[in-house]
């Protein structure tokens, strides 16, 4: 299990856990950020920026800032599953 | 605010970014009566709407995401759901995401008002290989479903006639059906609920959003009116907890969710997505790490030069007649009160439609066009980064590029931002943005006396003056920002017509508030002079002015003048050194010029945004405003000064 800033680009992951505060974590329900969504990792900016997430399950796309993708726990979708 | 003979009320509530603004001034038309301001819906907008001989109440309402308040728009959004309680709702939803969107028509459904479900974005949902069925959706919900496609104006007619006749029909909808465990502690909390108790629409979605709505207001207000039933609350709550090893408004919001994705997979069909368009692979470019800055930078690059290409001949066009005007008036009245009063109208309206009107209304449009691209997301996402260094994030960008038009709408627009720190914060500093007014001065003297690239200069030492007040502000304001969450909509070719009607009714909304600040704080002004009460204030004055500054101590009043618009200290500069412009040079030096320049840019924001400061933000905000901005004059000019010295 990793956190979305260790996680590698252009791979399929599922979420396990997200965590922080109340606040944080309605938004990120809110937006779609479920247990066992598929998410993949879009593109990432220069300079340590926001991270852009590309939910596969509702289709969507956020951007998160550092912080916050450190609350969001992966893990990497194995292909031969 | 609703008439007492009332009109039915319909409420458009949907996700940011379904189109609800879209569809709304669809339907509306510009003779909308109308409140709203900046991007997003902040406040709610109403229009009458009259169709086939129906009169309608159509209100929109601030995109919100789930029906549990977090944000400052939301809660605008719920208070009106709840508290007025509208005759009908219409749930604008976004069909190219449809699985996620679902989850509030559900909690709309559990609400049990009159509900049809506006299907937008359909042409956006077949790109995307979505193909959904809407007469199983419809039997699947409970409730009309109208397809459409609000930006070319497609199942308009279709969903008012849906709105009309659900109007006269009223039914009980059917409640949404939880899994057995979590249905029956809602049953067990609805029963619970005594009758004489204040629930929001029924005791059914009172009893849910009770067990949702941990840790706000309400359950203190609980605690006090009915401990027993707040005991009986935190029981279930727990028992919920336990069973599902999640806090309780997750379990709720995870039913939803699990019950959206399975009407979504059940009403539609996902084709495999055809091939990657166009659009998409502009999308990468833009989004791209190194790329994407070079474009932002090109963008706004273009962004100002456009504005002030289209706005200087603009103002020129506007403010010559309104000079002869007063020429004219100078030449053939007395100097009699009337005269003055009739001088400061002039300037007041002058200023306003003059100055501020040509540079804004194109930084409108600009600013609707970027958002309608979906641009304004992704250059939030691009800033974020350098939005971190000075305390704040993403988020901000929008209401400092609206700064540069009017600091007033931009103060305003703050509203979208997440946590109250981060709104006092970028409210603080919008001031420190040059808006339109201050860059006529900053041209007119910096740009025509030493050049343009001291004028550049100036703006890029603005800018740098800016990030570092964000540094020392968010140091003062500890309280960690939550950071950026902000949903990135698909890239979309915007509606001409779309971007006119936001434009229109976001300058209505400006006019209405800062013209009459406008035109009161110009008659003052002329009074001020016709009673020769300048020569007090220059008196008054004249330590800062003459002795701290070095700047002729006749300059003195038109640090009033910039307190009440700041463009019109540059008019009053000439008028108090008594030279004309090309004549400047021969009253004040090069120094003195600069000193006058930044000090007037910087101290005090104009009297308009003083006053929405106090008014979106508090008394104390708008205090702690005005005392930074004069200090941080004082002291930029008293180093000015001394380096200019050397």
């Amino acid at each position: 299990m990793i956190n979305l800033t260790q996680a590698p680009c252009d791979k399929q992951l599922r979420i396990v856990d997200v965590q922080g505060g109340h606040g944080v974590r309605r938004r990120l329900l809110s937006l779609g950020f479920h247990k066992n969504h598929i998410i993949e990792l879009d593109s990432r900016s220069i300079l340590r920026g926001p991270i852009l997430v590309r939910d596969l399950t509702s289709d969507t796309s956020v951007a998160l800032g550092r912080g916050i993708a450190q609350k969001i726990m992966v893990e990497i979708v194995d292909a031969t599953e | 605010m609703t008439q007492r003979n009332k009109l039915p009320d319909i409420v458009f509530v949907g996700q940011p970014n379904a189109g609800k603004s879209t569809l709304f001034n669809a339907i509306a038309g510009y003779k909308a009566e109308t409140s709203n301001f900046a991007g997003t819906t902040v406040e709610h907008t109403h229009s009458k709407v009259n169709f086939k001989g129906n009169l309608l109440n159509i209100i929109d309402l601030p995109g919100t995401y789930t029906l549990n308040p977090s944000g400052e728009a939301e809660k605008v959004a719920l208070r009106h759901l709840f508290v007025e309680k509208p005759d009908l709702v219409v749930n604008v939803v976004d069909a190219s995401i449809l699985g996620r969107s679902l989850e509030m028509t559900l909690e709309l459904i559990e609400l049990d008002y009159p509900l049809v479900v506006a299907l937008n974005m359909m042409d956006l949902a077949e790109k995307k290989g979505v193909e959904i069925d809407v007469e199983k959706l419809k039997k699947l919900l409970g409730v009309p479903v109208v397809p459409l496609i609000a930006t070319r104006g497609r199942g308009i007619k279709e969903l008012l006639d849906e709105v009309v006749s659900e109007l006269g029909n009223k039914r009980s909808m059917l409640p949404v059906k939880l899994s057995k465990d979590v249905e029956d502690k809602v049953v067990e909390l609805e029963g619970l609920i005594p009758p004489d108790f204040p629930v929001v629409a029924n005791k059914r979605f009172t009893a849910i959003k009770m067990i949702e709505t941990e840790k706000l207001v309400f359950n203190k207000m609980l605690m006090e009116i009915n401990p027993s039933l707040k005991k009986n609350l935190d029981k279930i709550r727990e028992e919920l907890e336990t069973q599902h090893n999640a806090p309780a408004y997750e379990v709720i919001s995870a039913e939803r969710h699990h019950l959206a994705f399975k009407i979504f997979e059940e009403s539609c069909r996902v084709t495999r997505r055809k091939k990657v368009g166009w659009l998409e692979r502009v999308d990468d470019i833009i989004m791209h790490p190194l790329l994407g800055y070079v474009i932002l930078l090109g963008v706004f690059l273009a962004f100002f030069f456009v504005i002030f290409k289209v706005g200087n001949p603009l103002e020129e066009l506007l403010l010559n007649p309104l000079h002869s005007l007063r020429d004219y008036l100078a030449f053939h009245m007395e100097k009699n009160l009337l005269f003055y009063l009739a001088e400061g109208l002039i300037q007041g309206i002058g200023g306003g439609v003059a100055i501020v009107l040509p540079y804004f209304i194109p930084l409108l449009f600009l600013m609707s066009l970027l958002e309608d691209v979906g641009y304004l997301a992704r250059a939030s996402f691009l800033m974020d980064t350098f939005m971190h260094r000075i305390g704040l994030h993403g988020n901000s960008v929008s209401p400092f590029i609206l700064g540069f038009g009017c600091n007033v709408p931009a103060v305003i627009s703050t509203r979208i931002l997440g946590s109250r720190r981060d709104r006092i914060i970028t409210s603080l500093l919008i001031p420190f943005v040059p808006c339109s007014a201050r860059t006529t001065i900053i041209l007119a003297l910096v740009a025509f006396y030493l050049g343009p690239f001291w004028a550049l200069g100036f703006y890029v030492f603005n800018i740098l003056l800016l990030g570092a007040m964000g540094r020392i502000l968010s140091f003062f304001y500890r309280q960690p920002s939550p950071g950026l969450i902000l949903e990135i909509p698909s890239i979309k070719i915007p509606s001409l017509k779309n971007m006119a009607k936001k434009t229109m009714v976001q300058l209505k909304a400006f006019v209405k508030f800062a013209w009459p600040i406008l035109i009161a704080g110009s008659i003052v002004l002329a009074l001020m002079q016709h009673f020769q009460l300048d020569k007090y204030v220059n008196l008054i004055l004249s330590p800062l002015v003459a002795k701290a500054l070095g700047l002729p101590q006749e300059l003195g009043v038109t640090l009033v003048f910039g307190f009440l618009r700041k463009e019109l200290s540059l008019i009053m500069m000439l008028q108090a050194l008594g030279v004309s412009y090309q004549d400047l040079m021969n009253a004040i030096t090069y120094q003195q010029l600069i000193v006058f320049v930044v000090f007037i840019s910087f101290f005090i924001p104009c009297l308009s945004t003083v006053a929405i400061i106090w008014k979106e933000i508090g008394r104390k905000v708008a205090l702690l405003s005005v005392c930074l901005n004069t200090v941080v004059a004082v002291i930029i000019s008293l180093a000015i000064r001394l380096i200019l010295k050397l």
